[in-house]
């Protein structure tokens, strides 16, 4: 039996600008953002970024996801042997950056965990890994963060300063950042918040940002552009 | 990714000791198993390899050395005429019972032949001198022999098949394959204590050793000899060769001794195979991050492949010191147990191709996850 997981996208994201999707479970979400990471090729439609419509070949797609795509996961997913400093100098590495080491303490003092750069994984607190992970989603630079669940196993505290780092990284680098939550403490960092249900966007009417219509056809999504295009 | 795999390893002790301890095994029992076999093989030619002769003439149809049996002694008169010899010369081998001072006896195998003649066996005597088998009734033992043959010393007179001989030199490296002790005498007395020429009679000889006048090719004159009737003519290699392979594939001892060295490297693969997959498993999400971040198929198969050869590198220092460390011991036994560079660069390479065919289901299970893996709770 053919499931249509997600139907009905046709969505852009600006720069500078944060876009939270939002939907009960199963709602798509989650295939939703893994298109839009280019860790899932949709059967139907186009995913852009920065305009130019990604080829869902390898090792095209992994350079596509190295140079443009920073990732922050809802169970922050660092490799456990390496310290937070060397898990940014991984990213960093992928991004061709020189000076690594450097930068990935540079990085780290900037989420506020300058001092714990040779921490491991297991000695960091929950909110501690998810800003190594948001280090190293931005290590690079790259225009797009896409974000699982960010707060999902965070307490409110640490869960409201990793969403404002997330609204900084939009703001001040001027990246498109794309977050998918059930948190709904997060709306009111979003420029745009969509509703996803039974894999079809609509948009969502709590957004405290501009608020755009739902496209009830199979389109694209285009990441980091200028300007909205539709494709269909 | 080296650093990533490096602490990968580091972080699992325990996995990297055990795995350590199952290739450092795989290292020892391949290296002592090469090593025997190498010397075993050396051993069972170690005459033909170290006399000065370019042609080994014997009987016909005698295939090595070891299956050599007597034949007329006046073919050597034959082989002399021919054009490009520029030397030959009789060697005579027998067997003969040597009684021990404690009264048992022992097999020896007696080589005779002319101690002025320049054969160049034995090539390294310990003590006493060669010229001293000028004189009849005379022996030169190997050391290796030396236990086995009671503790005999140079000065000793010992019995041969009822004949009185004096051992006047020990000879080094002269370790035969059979293990039987190695008698060198003169040319007439090895013929006189050996049993095979008391039945064939005093005018037969085993071998004629030939040395090429340099002005001519081995082949050519190889060509020539084999134009007399009654006798094989062999270059020295082929000989070396014929005599090495009869031990190695008619005895069935090469397939004994590369069955080990297989069981080593299986051994070796399973454990590594084991630890890397199971370590891949564990790590299954990382690998799926690090493909979500944007690493490629080429650096996953890196990843896992720097392991591979990690535990290659270590556990291949880790085995050849044993190894080295236990051959005195292997030695003392008296076997002979052969290493050189070439053999050591081989194990290695052999070590570095057993871990990393045993990462290959690894590498084959990383490359599979599906990065939005990482997306899973």
């Amino acid at each position: 039996m053919e499931v249509t997981a997600v139907g009905g996208v046709d969505l852009a994201v600006r720069p500078g600008s944060v876009v939270v999707l939002m939907g009960p479970s199963g709602s798509g979400k989650t295939t939703l953002l893994s298109m839009l990471g280019c860790l899932l090729r949709p059967t139907r439609g186009e995913v852009r970024i920065l305009g130019r419509p990604v080829v869902w070949q390898e090792p095209a797609v992994s350079l596509v996801r190295r140079r443009y795509l920073g990732f922050v996961f809802q169970h922050y997913n660092l490799l456990s042997a390496l310290t937070a400093a060397e898990n940014v100098m991984v990213a960093l590495r992928f991004r061709g950056v020189r000076d690594e080491a450097r930068q990935a303490r540079a990085l780290l003092e900037r989420v506020g965990l300058g001092a714990r750069w040779n921490f491991l994984p297991r000695d960091l607190s929950g909110g501690e890994k998810q800003r190594v992970a948001i280090a190293r989603a931005i290590a690079g630079n790259p225009p797009v963060i896409l974000a699982d669940e960010p707060t999902g196993n965070l307490d409110s505290a640490s869960g409201r300063a990793v969403t404002g780092m997330l609204k900084e990284c939009a703001v001040r680098d001027h990246r498109a950042v794309v977050i998918v939550s059930h948190d709904a403490r997060i709306v009111e960092f979003a420029d745009e918040v969509y509703f996803l249900e039974d894999g079809w966007l609509r948009a969502g009417p709590a957004a405290p940002g501009e608020a755009r219509d739902a496209l009830a056809l199979p389109g694209s999504a285009d990441l980091a552009a200028e300007k909205r295009t539709s494709l269909h | 990714m080296f650093f990533i795999a490096w602490r990968h390893l580091l972080k699992e002790r325990t996995r990297l000791a055990l795995t350590l301890v199952g290739v450092t095994f795989a290292v020892v029992l391949m290296f002592f198993d090469v090593g025997a076999y190498l010397g075993f093989v050396r051993a069972s030619s170690v005459l033909i390899d170290h006399a000065n002769a370019d042609i080994w003439v014997t009987r016909e149809n005698n295939r090595n050395f070891d299956s050599s049996r007597p034949f007329p002694e006046r073919k050597l008169w034959k082989v002399r005429q021919v054009r490009g010899v520029a030397r030959a010369e009789p060697v005579a081998k027998g067997w003969a019972q040597m009684k021990l001072n404690n009264g048992s006896t022992e097999t020896v195998m007696l080589v005779g032949l002319d101690p002025d003649a320049g054969l160049g066996l034995p090539w390294k005597l310990g003590e006493g001198a060669l010229r001293s088998l000028r004189t009849d009734n005379t022996i030169i033992v190997d050391e290796s022999s030396l236990a086995k043959l009671g503790g005999v010393a140079v000065g000793d007179a010992v019995e041969v098949v009822d004949t009185t001989v004096t051992v006047v030199g020990i000879c080094e490296d002269v370790k035969s394959f059979t293990t039987y002790p190695i008698i060198f005498a003169n040319y007439e007395t090895a013929k006189r204590l050996s049993g095979v020429y008391r039945l064939s009679g005093a005018d037969q000889t085993t071998f004629i050793l030939v040395s090429v006048d340099p002005s001519e090719s081995v082949e050519a004159v190889v060509s020539r000899l084999r134009a007399i009737e009654g006798i094989d003519v062999y270059a020295r290699d082929e000989f070396s060769r014929r005599t090495r392979d009869y031990w190695i594939v008619q005895t069935g001892m090469g397939v004994g001794f590369g069955l080990t060295a297989l069981l080593g490297f299986l051994v070796g693969m399973v454990i590594v195979g084991q630890t890397i997959y199971s370590s891949t498993i564990e790590h299954l999400r990382e690998y799926g991050t690090l493909k979500a971040i944007g690493a490629t198929g080429r650096e996953i198969v890196a990843l896992i492949a720097y392991q591979a050869v990690v535990y290659a590198v270590l556990g291949y220092l880790v085995g050849v010191a044993i190894a080295m460390s236990a051959r005195q011991g292997y030695e003392s036994l008296g076997l002979k147990l052969v290493t050189t560079p070439g053999m050591g660069v081989g194990m290695f390479v052999v070590t570095v191709a057993m871990c990393l065919g045993a990462s290959i289901v690894s590498v084959r299970r990383a490359l599979r996850v599906d990065p939005a893996l990482v997306f899973r709770g």
